[in-house]
């Protein structure tokens, strides 16, 4: 069987669908990084040809908006509860595993039975109690709700049951405390496990909506979504400062993407809508 | 003897410490607002005031037209974009998977490449591509395919429409990568059998890889339906606030208007949220029911 | 080795529960919306502020679409995130007052003089003996008109300057624009309610009864709305969804013209390109109905002071001395707005400077639009709004697309339709 030369007719029409399929995939990022380039009538207009406006747009980007600060911002708050999140939930994930008691398992019952609630029906609650405790506005506000991950910790308790006991056994015998266990000999071998979660909390983070849309009120403490999301209902749009602000929300994904493949597919594979 | 109780105690007690900052946290930002949520659901708010109404919001919920065309639009996106998407999915996955070794890095990386956007970033590209005068319209009228621009975001049918354009450009390759890590597990001697047999390639595609990728199908499709019951973000930003004319209006972004939007009534917002939680749940029920029934068959 | 992840932790931790940098004692912050207008507004009265305040910064911030929903938030918080000064719409502004009574500082006790204040602004935003804004600019509404497609359709656009016309007419003047240049003659909002709005007042006609309840069957709202059904089949009317999207299409030269009030000035000339294209003639008219006038009103807000902000003196004292002062520096400071941006205020003692009669060359013939507006302004019928006036908007507005787009077949269905969302929508 010739595997590379026998071009039949159905299999040109399949790669002719595909490339179809990938153009129509990647046209929407070309067509962005070319708007960062134009002057807003023609971004509408769709024109496919760089233009000459990227310097203007990128002061209107940096200056009537406050990029620097969007991007501080995200990173800021995704890097927190990426760091709070690697650190809770991995610890619980273990403990759950690693230490089995009926009590903690019916315990986990209970977090995996809050799954199925949408995020939509626990927000009202949420809001009132980070108004009581002065904490509106904050990106506190942000990172606090979202360290804790029922996912997460099911995720790495998936993982962390391939790790064997007899091992921890063996440590405990030559007199290593449980937390040198886990820091020493666990959390080494663990790695790919804490990039995919890592993946998954920054992403979930990078990209959250509707909980930083009713917590933030101030310009200073926006993040690049909600940027994004108040530049498209301002009075009037920019459109090419827009299309840089996107580029910028974009990019670190694509290159933790391009970079990490494995993990990252593994990450978002676990991940819900 | 005493001392081996004593150490499995310490250990016992290591555990729960392990356990404590996610379980606090989880008191905190979910058990907590679950159970105020009982409190909330009673009450009518105007302003910062506040009334016992009993199920008075239920009542009301039951009167509200806006509120059931909403979950009606739920339910129309998830029968219409799920299916479109999987199908998609599978379709590309399938080529994906044929003998073309050379294309197939480059090609799977395209197709994946939406979902490193966000919803919000989806939002934006999509409602500046489709604006009346923006660049789909200009290409089809091009092509000669339209004369007069389609009312992608100002129509009632048409806004419904670029709402399962813009979900499907985001998902489709993601769950294509499901299927084809699905499609890549299945034992390559059993294709080889049926080659042997004979059988051409669709009826292999249908007869065996198919039925082996149900699972996986299922999967894919349950995560789209709870994702699908939360539609927020690109009604808000696509269409413009569930627009035009709440013909894109979603029962997530009502609910989000109801309690931060147009009012603050947090009462009736939770009265709505209980529907779709008891959705969401009878949803995942069946689900996990269909997936144990199939698991079970499956070995 | 295991100190440096607790170090990090503890970092971290500190990083997020970092409050926002406190306020300086002596910054002012300022909610509003639109950069060519209110924001350029604010921003020319914190500059005359300053020169004998030179300590005060006022921040004006540029907020979108969402700003009522953030002053919602911020209220329900107890003034968390809140601004010391906020613009809100005359018509939304009772909704606030009456759901939040404690939340804004009253003005009338601290001293303003709101005799010297057009008396239709004042309304609004009284409760009792109380009074809480600054009353900002006037709505006065026209027909907005690009001459050179009226010019390439063949027309004389001098047939038509300084006119008094009657929809009839603008109707056939559109269908030859269309005909001859492929433009549609207005750009229409199809979300949005304001054009109806100023159709139906420039009738005389209500929304609400005195009584405060839902008064959508009254002939001048049919009739309108049997207007609106014409130009849409029509063709006369190019459709967009949402604000934005509408000062595109303007700014993009994809109609010949638009009905809205004298603050569009300012993002009319945000565009240089549009220099001595566009007149402005009086509202149409409605034929055949009783009180109808060819002026009307759209839009207009005030300023308002929250009880929680930390320097209410000091925002009460700016709000008081560039807004509601007659000095030189004001009536110089209003003068200037309203040529710059179209911001006509209302503050009676300022008005009458050289640019209230004074011609523009931005615009078509240099016409004195100025002037022409508050000639209309004098005509135009005050429109009670009541606290229920946003969902009333949008159940119109909704019920309005949805007539246009054959949903709904009838004039008494889409009145129909629209009570009823209203109802639904106020869980009446």
């Amino acid at each position: 069987m010739s595997v590379v030369r026998s071009w039949t007719p159905g299999r040109l029409a399949s790669v002719a669908v595909l490339a179809a399929a990938a153009a129509i995939s990647v046209f929407p990022f070309v067509w962005m990084v070319i708007g960062t380039t134009l002057n807003p009538n023609d971004v509408l207009r769709g024109i496919l040809a760089p233009g000459r406006e990227l310097a203007s747009n990128w002061e209107k980007a940096t200056g009537m908006y406050d990029l620097p600060t969007f991007l501080a911002n995200s990173l800021k708050i995704a890097l927190l509860t990426v760091a709070l999140g690697l650190a809770v939930n991995g610890l619980a994930a273990f403990g759950f595993e690693k230490y089995p008691s009926k009590a903690r398992d019916r315990v986990f019952g209970v977090l995996l039975l809050t799954l199925i609630i949408p995020q939509i029906a626990i927000v009202i609650p949420m809001f009132r109690m980070f108004a009581f405790f002065k904490l509106l506005n904050t990106h506190a506000a942000i990172v606090l709700p979202s360290i804790m991950s029922v996912f997460i910790i099911f995720f790495m308790r998936q993982n962390f049951k391939m790790f064997p006991t007899e091992i921890m056994e063996a440590a405990r015998v030559d007199g290593a405390s449980e937390l040198s266990i886990l820091l020493r000999i666990v959390l080494p071998s663990m790695q790919a496990t804490f990039a995919s979660a890592a993946i998954y909390l920054f992403l979930g983070q990078w990209n959250s909506y509707l909980w930083p849309l009713i917590t933030i009120l101030g310009d200073e403490m926006k993040t690049l979504p909600i940027a994004m999301a108040s530049m498209m209902s301002a009075y009037t749009i920019e459109y090419g400062a827009l299309m840089i602000i996107v580029c910028v929300s974009v990019l670190p994904v694509l290159l933790l993407f391009l970079t990490m493949q494995k993990q990252f597919v593994a990450g978002l594979l676990g991940s819900v809508k | 003897m005493e001392q081996r109780g004593l150490y499995q105690r310490y250990l016992n007690r290591f555990g729960w410490l392990c356990v404590a900052p996610s379980v606090f946290l989880f008191s905190l930002f979910m058990a907590y607002p679950i159970l105020s949520s009982l409190y909330y659901v009673t009450r009518r708010w105007k302003g910062m005031a506040n009334s016992f109404i009993g199920l008075g919001n239920f009542a009301r919920m039951a009167r509200d037209k806006v509120f059931q065309a909403a979950l009606g639009h739920n339910f129309l996106f998830m029968a219409v974009q799920i299916p479109l998407m999987v199908f998609l999915a599978l379709a590309l996955a399938a080529l994906l998977n044929q003998r073309i070794k050379r294309f197939r890095g480059p090609l799977r990386l395209a197709l994946f490449l939406p979902s490193v956007t966000s919803l919000v970033v989806v939002s934006v590209l999509f409602r500046v591509l489709l604006q009346a005068n923006g660049f789909l319209n200009n290409v089809l009228i091009g092509a000669g395919a339209i004369r007069e621009p389609i009312g992608w975001l100002n129509d009632a049918a048409w806004a419904k429409v670029t709402i399962i354009l813009a979900m499907t450009w985001r998902w489709t390759g993601y769950n294509m990568v499901f299927f084809l890590v699905g499609m890549q597990s299945i034992d390559p001697e059993i294709y080889e059998a049926a080659e042997v047999d004979g059988a051409p390639r669709i009826r292999q595609f249908f007869r065996i890889t198919i039925p082996l990728l149900v699972p996986v199908i299922l999967f894919s499709a349950v995560t789209s339906t709870s994702g699908t019951m939360q539609l927020l973000d690109e009604p808000n930003i696509l269409t413009w606030q569930g627009g035009p004319a709440n013909a894109t209006m979603t029962a997530a972004l009502y609910i989000y208007r109801q309690a931060f939007f147009v009012n603050a009534d947090f009462g009736y917002a939770t009265a709505l949220s209980y529907v779709v939680v008891l959705i969401s749940g009878l949803f995942a029920y069946i689900q996990m029911r269909l997936l144990g029934d199939n698991a079970r068959s499956a070995r | 080795m295991r100190k440096v992840p607790k170090l990090l932790l503890a970092l971290a931790l500190a990083l997020a529960l970092a409050p926002g940098l406190a306020a300086a004692p002596q910054k002012l912050t300022v909610w509003c919306w639109d950069p060519n207008f209110n924001v350029y507004a604010m921003k020319e009265a914190a500059k005359l502020y300053n020169k004998a305040h030179p300590e005060v910064a006022v921040e004006v911030v540029d907020m979108a679409q969402d700003i009522e929903a953030k002053v919602i938030s911020g209220l329900q918080a107890g003034g968390a995130g809140l601004p010391d000064i906020a613009l809100f719409q005359d018509f939304r502004i009772e909704q606030f007052l009456s759901d939040y009574p404690k939340a804004f500082v009253d003005l009338k006790a601290q001293g303003v003089d709101y005799a010297k204040f057009a008396s239709y602004k004042v309304g609004p935003m009284s409760v009792g003996k109380s009074v809480y804004g600054i009353p900002f600019d006037t709505g006065s509404t026209g027909l907005w008109l690009r001459t050179d497609y009226i010019k390439a359709a063949g027309l004389d656009p001098d047939a038509y300057y300084g006119k008094s016309l009657k929809w009839s007419e603008v109707i056939k003047l559109g269908e030859t624009v269309k005909a001859k240049t492929g433009k549609p003659l207005l750009s229409y909002q199809s979300d949005n309610f304001d054009m109806l709005r100023i159709v139906v007042q420039s009738t005389g006609g209500q929304f609400f009864n005195p009584d405060g309840s839902l008064n959508l069957r009254s002939e001048a709202f049919k009739k309108s709305l049997a207007l609106f059904k014409e130009l849409n089949d029509k063709g006369l009317l190019y459709q967009v969804v949402g604000w934005s999207d509408w000062i595109n299409a303007i700014n993009s030269d994809q109609a010949a013209g638009f009905l809205n009030a004298i603050w569009m000035v300012g993002s009319v000339k945000s565009r240089p390109e549009n220099k001595g294209k566009y007149m402005v003639i009086p509202t149409p008219l409605i034929e055949g109905v009783k009180g109808a006038a060819n002026a009307s009103n759209n839009g207009g807000s005030s300023w308002y002071v929250f009880s929680s902000s930390k320097n209410q003196k000091l925002a009460v004292d700016f709000l008081k001395s560039v807004w509601a002062t007659t000095n030189e520096g004001t009536k110089a400071f209003y003068n200037e707005i309203l040529k710059g941006a179209g911001a006509m205020g209302t503050y009676l003692p300022c008005q009458g400077g050289p640019n209230f009669t004074a011609n523009d060359d931005f615009f078509y013939k240099s016409q004195p639009l100025y002037k022409d507006f508050a000639a209309w302004m004098a005509k135009v019928p005050v429109l009670t709004y009541t606290p229920n006036y946003q969902p009333m908007r949008d159940a119109v507005a909704h019920a309005t697309l949805n007539y246009f787009q054959g949903k709904i077949k009838s004039i008494d269905e889409a009145i129909a339709a629209a009570e009823a969302e209203y109802k639904q929508v106020m869980g009446q």
